[in-house]
């Protein structure tokens, strides 16, 4: 079974948010300096499921990120897990693409890699926690899709998917080619071996140009959004803090309360 | 994909970076794994590299590896509570090219230097850790790491001051407190144009400034400030054993320096962007692990290759050089396609012939005598209180200085003492 596996780089989410600074102007988050990026969780978690199924059926594995940087560390992290192949899409022209034109572009490469049983991604991006990309590559494709993934195989000829809910899961058979976004319920992801490692360090990673891909130039880039952000700030939050003091427990507890109830809190 | 490489260098500081980079450039097959995300994420120093070493191996470095500014001015102070005496030296030669020392940031540093590495050819496997040895009778046949055996005809340890496959190899015994130096530093965020009018610094100039005084409150060690482009390095090195000894913690002496009044003002309104703490083998010749064995090299940090004559502290330059060395002795090895003990055993002569060797003989003695506490607190009260007495004017007549100095030597320090410290010093430095 040949998977494509769509990842996405976003600045680490243990870093605390007082940490970021806003540029108001050009409306943009500016991580602090010196804290390596990450692979977004979810697509590490995509990249896992894609494993199990490899381990089971055999197949490539290719992975993608559009990573205007052309920053090849994600996906030589997802080589090191055991994925055959990686493609960074970087160029000038996808700077400030929206989930739309993100979708596009990468629509676009996944139609150039070609012959695939089934496209993965991330439930969201743990950094703008859109969870649109996905779904718009699958319209883009007409392809089926699944969203909420835990666990994928196959049952005569087509795929199984089971999908979390909020209480329980729900199991869908889908024909091949499909599209799949994947939840964290797929579990702990495989740490990369020494051997992965030492392969994906030694591999040459493609960087594939917007000229690469048959890609649609009124669709992709910040002329291409369809949405304006208008307004970018860090809320303020206040904290108070109040000693509530009483001559016994019980008394302070029933004072508590009348204060709580003034605050409109309970 | 599985292979038998010729080296494994574990380890991609200054001393694996170099090694690596050499092997590679010889041709052979070279791996080096680096537990850090990437080399130099959690790497630090105080961020001052002496020396002709990398020029050796990169004639014009300065132009492609990310500098923060060239030294050109060394300064000194010794600090009392309250006041400061200091000393500073700058000269031309300083601030020309291939200057004499540099302020850098290990992040971006040893990230450049790897990046040396892989263009020679050697492949850089990172986030990899190296667990253990692998063994072929006696002789060291590889390493585990990532749950996999990489087997390699030789492993150079360019692990840093823990090293736990020079212990794994039974090549040296337990490290002692008294032998180690805590090192904590902070990355603190000004302004350019405030750091260059504070420094008195214009375009590329930088300034190394180290200080011993009260405020490490007797325990041998002492604080330095260097600057980079934006940003301060600073931060505090003490002796280990005495930090545990007075139940003081190491950033309690940060703090403590940071407060000093002359320093408070260099630092105003910075933004402190990083912290991090990592251990020096500051008892230079006396702690040098056993340097090698059958299929196995100790270079680095790991091998104790730091120089602390209380005045600088180098270790990096000793790591460049050790690195090479590490080596040239398995390139030998290699065209003799022998690598046991025996025919390793170029490996410590070639540092008996460089500067590493010879540097650590001759100052073997600085490790015992920087232990002497006068040097942490008397002297820099006597220094500050005789410049104090001289330079204060009290509309009262004026005593010669030797009077002054006698009275502030009264109930600190007695001659024959600062005798005693002149003859170590002699001997020491
Ligand atoms: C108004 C607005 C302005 C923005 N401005 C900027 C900006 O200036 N700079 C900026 O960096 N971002 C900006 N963003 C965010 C950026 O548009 C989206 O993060 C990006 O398009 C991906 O979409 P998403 O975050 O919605 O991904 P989601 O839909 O949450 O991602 C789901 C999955 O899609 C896949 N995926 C998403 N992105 C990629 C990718 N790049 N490569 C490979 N796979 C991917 C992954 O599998 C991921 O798990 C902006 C967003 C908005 C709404
Ligand atoms: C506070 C402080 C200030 C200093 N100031 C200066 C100065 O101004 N000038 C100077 O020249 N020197 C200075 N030094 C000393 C200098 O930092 C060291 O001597 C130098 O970094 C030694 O280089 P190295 O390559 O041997 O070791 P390190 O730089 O310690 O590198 C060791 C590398 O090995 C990796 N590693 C360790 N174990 C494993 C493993 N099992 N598997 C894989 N990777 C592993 C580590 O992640 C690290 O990247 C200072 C040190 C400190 C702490």
């Amino acid at each position: 079974m040949d998977i494509i596996v769509c990842v996405k780089k976003i600045p680490d989410p243990e870093i605390p948010p007082a940490k970021f600074k806003l540029d108001m102007e050009s409306k943009r988050v500016i991580p602090p300096e010196g804290i390596p990026p990450v692979i977004n969780p979810y697509d590490e978690q995509a990249v896992e499921l894609a494993l199990r199924l490899k381990d089971k059926y055999g197949g490539k594995i290719t992975v993608l990120t559009i990573d205007n940087d052309a920053d090849t560390s994600i996906v030589k992290h997802a080589l090191a897990m055991g994925a055959d192949e990686g493609i960074v899409l970087a160029d000038k022209a996808f700077e400030g693409s929206d989930s739309f034109s993100t979708s596009h572009i990468l629509s676009q490469a996944i139609q150039k890699v070609g012959n695939f049983d089934l496209v993965l991604c991330g439930r969201q991006a743990a950094d703008w926690d859109e969870g649109l990309v996905g779904a718009i590559i699958a319209e883009n494709l007409s392809l089926p899709l699944v969203t909420l993934a835990e666990a994928v195989d196959v049952v005569d000829g087509k795929l199984k998917v089971k999908r979390v809910t909020l209480d329980g899961y729900q199991i869908f058979a889908v024909p091949t080619p499909a599209v799949a976004t994947v939840s964290n319920e797929v579990g702990q992801p495989r740490l990369p071996s020494g051997w992965g490692i030492i392969s994906a360090s030694r591999k040459q990673i493609p960087i594939w140009k917007a000229g690469d891909l048959d890609a649609d130039p009124s669709q992709i880039g910040a002329k291409a959004v369809r949405r304006r952000l208008v307004k970018l700030f860090i809320p303020v939050r206040e904290k108070k803090c109040e000693i509530i003091e009483g001559e016994t427990t019980a008394e302070a507890s029933v004072k508590l309360a009348e204060r709580l109830r003034k605050a409109g809190v309970i | 994909m599985k292979q038998r490489f010729d080296a494994i260098v574990v380890g991609a500081g200054p001393a694996g970076c170099t090694c690596g980079y050499s092997l590679a450039k010889a041709g052979l097959e070279t791996l080096i794994v680096e537990r850090g995300k990437f080399a130099g994420a959690k790497n630090m120093w105080g961020g001052a590299f002496y020396g002709p070493t990398l020029f050796q191996l990169f004639p014009r470095f300065w132009e492609e590896a990310p500098i923060e500014r060239y030294i050109h001015r060394h300064r000194f102070s010794l600090l009392t509570q309250d006041s400061s005496l200091s000393a500073e030296f700058t000269t031309k030669k300083f601030g020309e090219p291939p200057y004499n020392g540099f302020s850098v940031l290990r992040a971006k540093f040893d990230h450049w230097f790897a990046s040396k590495a892989e263009q020679a050819g050697a492949i850089i496997a990172t986030g990899l850790q190296a667990e253990d040895l692998l063994w072929d009778r006696n002789t060291v046949a590889g390493i585990k790491a990532g749950g996999d055996e990489l087997p390699a005809s030789v492993v150079i340890a360019c692990d840093g001051v823990n090293s736990d496959l020079t212990d794994k190899a039974g090549l040296r015994g337990k490290l002692l407190p008294r032998d180690i130096k805590q090192g904590v530093k902070e990355v603190i965020q000004i302004p350019r144009h405030l750091l260059e009018q504070r420094f008195n610094l214009s375009g590329e100039e930088g300034i190394a400034w180290e200080f011993i005084g009260s405020f490490t409150r007797g325990i041998p060690g002492g604080a330095f400030i260097y600057t980079n482009k934006e940003s301060l390095s600073v931060g505090i090195v003490a002796q280990l054993s005495a930090l545990c000894e007075k139940k003081i913690g190491a950033n309690d002496l940060l703090e403590n320096f940071k407060q000093h009044p002359s320093v408070a003002a260099l630092l105003a309104g910075g933004n402190l962007v990083e912290y991090s703490a990592h251990l020096i083998p500051t008892s230079g010749k006396a702690m040098i692990p056993t340097l090698y064995s059958d299929g196995f090299l100790v270079a680095g940090d790991a091998a104790s290759f730091v120089l602390a004559t209380g005045l600088t502290l180098e270790g990096a330059n000793f790591a460049i050089a050790s690195g090479t060395a590490a080596a040239e002795a398995v390139i030998r090895a290699k065209q003799k396609r022998d690598f046991s003990r025996k025919s390793l055993s170029c490996y410590p002569e070639l540092l008996k012939q460089s500067f590493v060797l010879k540097d650590l003989k001759t100052f073997k003695k600085a490790s015992l005598f920087l232990e002497n506490s006068r040097i942490y607190s008397q002297y820099p009260e006597l220094a500050c209180d005789l410049a104090n007495k001289i330079f204060t004017n009290d509309g009262k007549p004026k005593k010669k200085i030797w009077k002054l100095l006698k009275n502030s030597m009264k109930d600190r320090v007695a001659f024959s003492e600062i005798l005693r410290d002149l003859i170590q010093i002699k001997r020491a430095l």
